[in-house]
Parts: C-alpha cells; structure tokens; sequence
C-alpha cells in the first residue's frame, strides 16, 4: 500500500507505465459504456450547442446537425473528468498552480511575453481542432482510439501527423532543432 | 445516469496518465517533434498495444463487441492529420 502511494506521489511517471493506465482506460470504456475515448468531439458538441443556442445560421449544416450533434454527450462528461483527473494527478505529486507560462523551453524559443503564448495558443489550438474535424478525431479520437481497433485511418494520422509536426518543429526551432 | 459516472470515472484516469506521462507540458509535445524526447510515441504506443490486447481479447472470448470503428476516408485522414500536426507541435497540446 505504501509502496503504491509513493507511486501515486511521483511526479512523473514512466511513459510505458501511464500508457498501461491509458490502455485499461480504453479497455474499460469499451467494456462498460461501448464508447471510444476521445477529445476533439467534445469541443465540436459544446461549440455546436453554443453557435445553435445563439441561433447562428452556419451552425445549421450537415455537420453540425447529424455528424456531431450538440449536447452535453458522454464525451463532454468524460473531458470534465480528464480535466479534473490531470488536476487530482497534480495534487497528489504537488506541482500544482496557476501558471501563465512556466515553460522554459518555450521561453528561450518564443522569448518571455506572456501574451505571445495565449496568442499562438489560441491560434494553434483553432489548426488543431480544425485538423481534427477534418480527419475525424484527434490523438486520443482516433490515433489512439482508433488504433486500438486497428482502424487504417488511425494509422494514416499518426503518419500525417508526425511528419507536418517534424516539418513545424524544424522551421519553428531552425539551427536550435 | 449511470453511464456518465462512468464518463466521469474514465475521464478522470484518462486525465490522470496524461499528466503523471507529462504530457500536458509544452516541452514533451514538441520535443517528440524534434525526436529528442520520445515520451508521447512511448505512452502512445504502450496504450495502443494494452488496448489492442484487452480489446481483441475480451471480444474473443464474446464480452464485448466493438463500437463504430473511426471511419477511413485516406485522403481527409491524411488532410486532417497534416494540419492537426502544424497545431500541436506549435502550441505543445
């Protein structure tokens, strides 16, 4: 029992031991709710609600009316847990705080400015997403999700995305890559 | 009801292995794009092949049966994930 709360207590874990925790996660999700675990469609429902709720006329398409209808879905709930689960997992190795930007790696690349961050992360954030629309999840949607079912599309996104993602790495960070 | 306990339960392990692996710092997401840290690939791959084990397993021996599977359409997965990687590796999410 100690040995396990020191375990709990750690700050970071070793990425094969989160990743059995993630895989039983999976497994669970399938077993007990028939649901794949994902991400991205989360924020397409609650965005969906908001654009209908407004009544904007562009949230009246196909998309948004039969492929991701708005709501609160079973996906929603679960990104409430992820969020208050990454919370629980800081409490216990004691790192947690209201951070603007601690990063120092990003700190030496983008300079200090605070606003520069929240700025590109809004913007990456909106490539992101829109990314994720378009191939039908995001890492945890459908690389992961996806891959677990050896679905090809999984398999092609990873690929996609690990070589645009190397392509920006190299022209964000230049001679320091 | 009780299916979004459950939501709620999956979500908060979910949430819980992605921190304790570190992913929900900057650093680990792009350095993976550098190849100088392989922590998201080493994570990543470790869930998918649990999960293919448990998955695979529990349907042979007819406990589950497999929700709808992602759908393969090549080239918007590949358009999609093109774009999905410029995001990531420029905001560390």
């Amino acid at each position: 029992m100690k040995w396990l709360w020191n375990q709990i207590k750690k700050e970071e874990w070793s990425p094969y031991a989160a990743g059995i925790l993630l895989g039983v996660t999976g497994v669970l999700a399938v077993f007990l709710s028939n649901k794949l675990l994902g991400a991205s469609g989360a924020f397409e429902n609650l965005a969906g609600m908001i654009g209908k709720g407004l009544h904007i006329a562009a949230f009246d398409n196909t998309y948004f009316n039969y492929v991701m209808p708005p709501g609160i879905t079973w996906g929603v709930v679960l990104l409430v847990g992820v969020f208050f689960g990454g919370m629980i997992a800081a409490f216990t190795s004691r790192t947690w705080k209201l951070r603007l930007n601690s990063d120092e790696q990003w700190k030496r690349v983008f300079g200090k400015k605070i606003w520069v961050r929240w700025v590109l992360a809004f913007l990456g954030a909106i490539v992101l997403e829109y990314g994720a629309g378009i191939a039908g999840g995001c890492t945890s949607g459908l690389a992961i999700s996806g891959g677990m079912l050896l679905a090809p599309a999984a398999f092609l996104f990873i690929a996609a995305m690990f070589a645009s993602g190397i392509a920006t790495a190299l022209i964000v960070y230049r001679r320091r890559y | 009801m009780a299916n979004y306990v459950v939501a709620l339960f999956l979500g908060v392990s979910f949430g819980f292995s992605l921190n304790k692996a570190g992913l929900t710092k900057y650093n680990k997401i792009v350095n993976v794009f550098r190849l100088s840290d392989l922590a998201v690939l080493k994570f990543m791959m470790t869930a998918l092949v649990v999960a293919m084990i448990g998955l695979y397993g529990l349907r042979g021996l007819g406990l589950i049966t497999f929700p709808a599977v992602p759908a393969t359409y090549i080239v918007g997965n590949v358009i999609g994930g093109l774009i999905f990687g410029i995001g990531m590796a420029l905001t560390g999410y």
